[in-house]
């Protein structure tokens, strides 16, 4: 009896907090989404080779999506940390290569709301990239390290719509890089000059859509079975290059399943007040 | 109705620069003969450093090779014309690698004396001689310290190198011996140099190209010897090199060339002074080329070799009485 007195107060103390979720308190409510996937993955790096590679590459993201308070609470804040490794071969399939990257993003965007179903979002992203391509064969250029951050611009559709009484949130999202700045050897430096003897100037270049024809897009669907949300993606993550005549793409197409969770983030004034019998920790 | 309209078309006006967005891609050749010919051509064309230095005419070397390759040549014909294209550069470190040979271009050696011969050093070494890292060490008869450092590619470590010098510190002169060592590592090379210099000197420079133009180079970037922390040599030395001291043992007899104590004994080295890097052919080839130029103090190319201070080869009749002759002249340097 004492434990359905406890969680009746704990609904009762949120219901009073839902009637502001609306206007100041929305910010707390987060949605995260934890994915794993798997898909092919297209390398090409003539710092190392000119022959492209392909093969396989396995991809985690995690996204953190709420309301902010800025512009009423139209503006929302997007946080993507995302990982991938690769395994690819040349077209002989002879020789190969592993690559990795782990991209960081924050995007803040405007909220368009059309009706109750869909909605778009607009606005910038900030992302930061360390990754690198690795090649078996090679000597003195055996690999080519990926470093770069940029200022992007990122839109997003949002559509929610209800099958039987379920209801399912599908989404499309785009970035694609304007500004940034990157990490490149010159045409024929060795990784050797710039690290072992130090000559390390002009390594970092200024970076546009001309040098950097780069964008990421997901399409999701966010699937209501039960008590939980499974969510299915598919990204395609073009990052490309081409500075000091060094020419990169890695082409991924990578299909995602993972849970999607609707968090409230309690203040501490908050969280002091709830009973002990509901805290972990 | 009005505002949705001005939605969609914000929305669509953001989104169409990645309708736009054009692929990065390299110009891909077919795996055929001519295929494989003409992607080989290219990457030295536009990646190997030495065109304009060795004054070679790429673009007619290409007339004259494309008219070998035919459709319906078979891999090893194939193979053996863009070998034989690869050996007009000239270049040791110039390679075409397939799953059943290796083209080179190995006469800066074969066209000259030994002038090293390893039943020969036997003899110095005896059986009785120390092994550190990828160093063999004995002190000779005449208490002249002999250290052989066979290739570059085996690491030696700054503990191996402090007790090699300290077993050696009695003797009176010391032979450091890198006949036959073909490189290896740079890193391993300056590790054991920068033993014998007390301060920080200028041993050279280093280009790179800057684009695919056969001039198109990076001004000439400075390359330092610093001084080991560790323990170093102070008394003369002498490095003994021949034809077959090659790539980064050309660039530790270049830097050893410069310090007071050191005295090269020998042959001329092999040269071979272009960092190489690889790349491969759609057929699965690797090829082999030299990228990055290595200078001396005075910014000449070093790609042909380095004289000796002391011009000596192994003498026909030392050789039959298994005397070495380059060891021997440099044991007498050591003893004045």
């Amino acid at each position: 009896m004492r434990k359905v007195l406890l969680i009746l107060g704990f609904l009762a103390f949120f219901s009073r907090g839902y009637a502001q979720i609306d206007s100041l308190e929305a910010n707390r409510l987060v949605t995260t989404a934890n994915s794993i996937g798997v898909g092919g993955v297209n390398i090409l790096d003539t710092y190392l080779s000119p022959l492209e590679y392909k093969g396989t590459e396995v991809r985690f993201m995690n996204e953190k999506m709420h309301l902010t308070k800025f512009f009423s609470g139209h503006v929302s804040a997007q946080r993507i940390f995302q990982a991938n490794v690769s395994y690819s071969k040349n077209p002989t399939e002879d020789n190969s290569a592993f690559s990795g990257l782990v991209n960081w993003s924050y995007a803040l965007h405007y909220q368009f709301k059309v009706n109750d179903h869909l909605k778009f979002l607009v606005g910038p992203a900030a992302d930061m990239n360390l990754g690198f391509i690795y090649n078996l064969n090679n000597g003195n250029n055996p690999a080519s390290a990926k470093l770069y951050a940029n200022l992007s611009a990122s839109g997003m559709a949002i559509y929610k719509f209800y099958l039987g009484n379920r209801l399912f949130t599908a989404r499309y999202q785009a970035n694609i890089p304007l500004v940034g700045l990157m990490f490149a050897p010159h045409y024929g430096e060795s990784y050797y000059e710039i690290f072992t003897l130090g000559h390390n100037s002009h390594l970092v270049h200024f970076t546009t859509p001309y040098t950097q024809p780069s964008f990421r897009q997901m399409v999701s669907l966010d699937i209501p079975i039960s008590r939980i949300k499974i969510r299915a993606s598919y990204v395609f993550d073009m990052q490309q290059s081409h500075i000091n005549s060094i020419k990169a793409h890695t082409w991924s197409n990578i299909f995602m399943i993972g849970f999607v969770k609707d968090l409230y983030v309690l203040k501490p004034s908050v969280h002091q007040r709830l009973s002990e019998r509901l805290k972990a920790y | 109705m009005k505002h949705v309209t001005f939605h969609f078309v914000l929305f669509f006006l953001l989104m169409m620069p990645l309708i736009n967005t054009s692929c990065v891609t390299e110009e891909e050749f077919s795996n055929s003969p001519s295929g494989n010919f003409e992607a080989l051509w290219k990457i030295i064309d536009e990646k190997y450093c030495f065109l304009d230095y060795k004054h070679i005419n790429w673009d007619s070397i290409h007339t004259v090779y494309a008219k070998s390759i035919t459709p319906s040549m078979t891999n090893d014909g194939l193979f053996e014309v863009l070998g034989g294209m690869l050996a007009n550069l000239k270049d040791g470190h110039v390679n075409l690698s397939s799953a059943s040979n290796v083209a080179r271009y190995w006469k800066w050696f074969e066209d000259y004396p030994e002038n090293f011969d390893d039943s020969i050093q036997r003899k110095y070494l005896k059986t009785t001689y120390k092994i550190a890292g990828g160093v063999k060490y004995c002190i000779l008869d005449d208490n002249i310290g002999y250290v052989y450092y066979s290739s570059f590619e085996d690491a030696v470590g700054e503990g191996n190198l402090d007790q090699i010098l300290s077993n050696l510190a009695v003797c009176d002169g010391l032979i450091i011996d890198v006949r036959n060592n073909g490189g290896g590592t740079m890193t391993n090379a300056t590790k054991l140099a920068c033993r014998f210099t007390n301060a920080k000197i200028l041993t050279g420079y280093i280009q790179h190209k800057t684009g695919t133009g056969h001039s198109d180079f990076s001004d000439p970037y400075p390359i330092y010897l610093d001084p080991s922390s560790n323990v170093r040599w102070q008394k003369k030395v002498c490095v003994l090199t021949n034809r077959r001291s090659y790539s980064a043992t050309n660039d530790f007899v270049n830097s050893m060339s410069l310090l007071d104590n050191v005295t090269i004994v020998g042959d001329k080295t092999g040269g071979g002074s272009g960092l190489p890097f690889n790349s491969e052919l759609p057929n699965g080839w690797t090829v082999r080329f030299s990228s990055s130029p290595i200078l001396n103090v005075n910014k000449e190319n070093i790609e042909w070799g380095i004289d000796p201070d002391v011009k000596v080869n192994i003498t026909s009749s030392d050789y039959e009485k298994s005397i070495d002759t380059i060891i021997e002249t440099a044991r007498k340097i050591l003893k004045k």
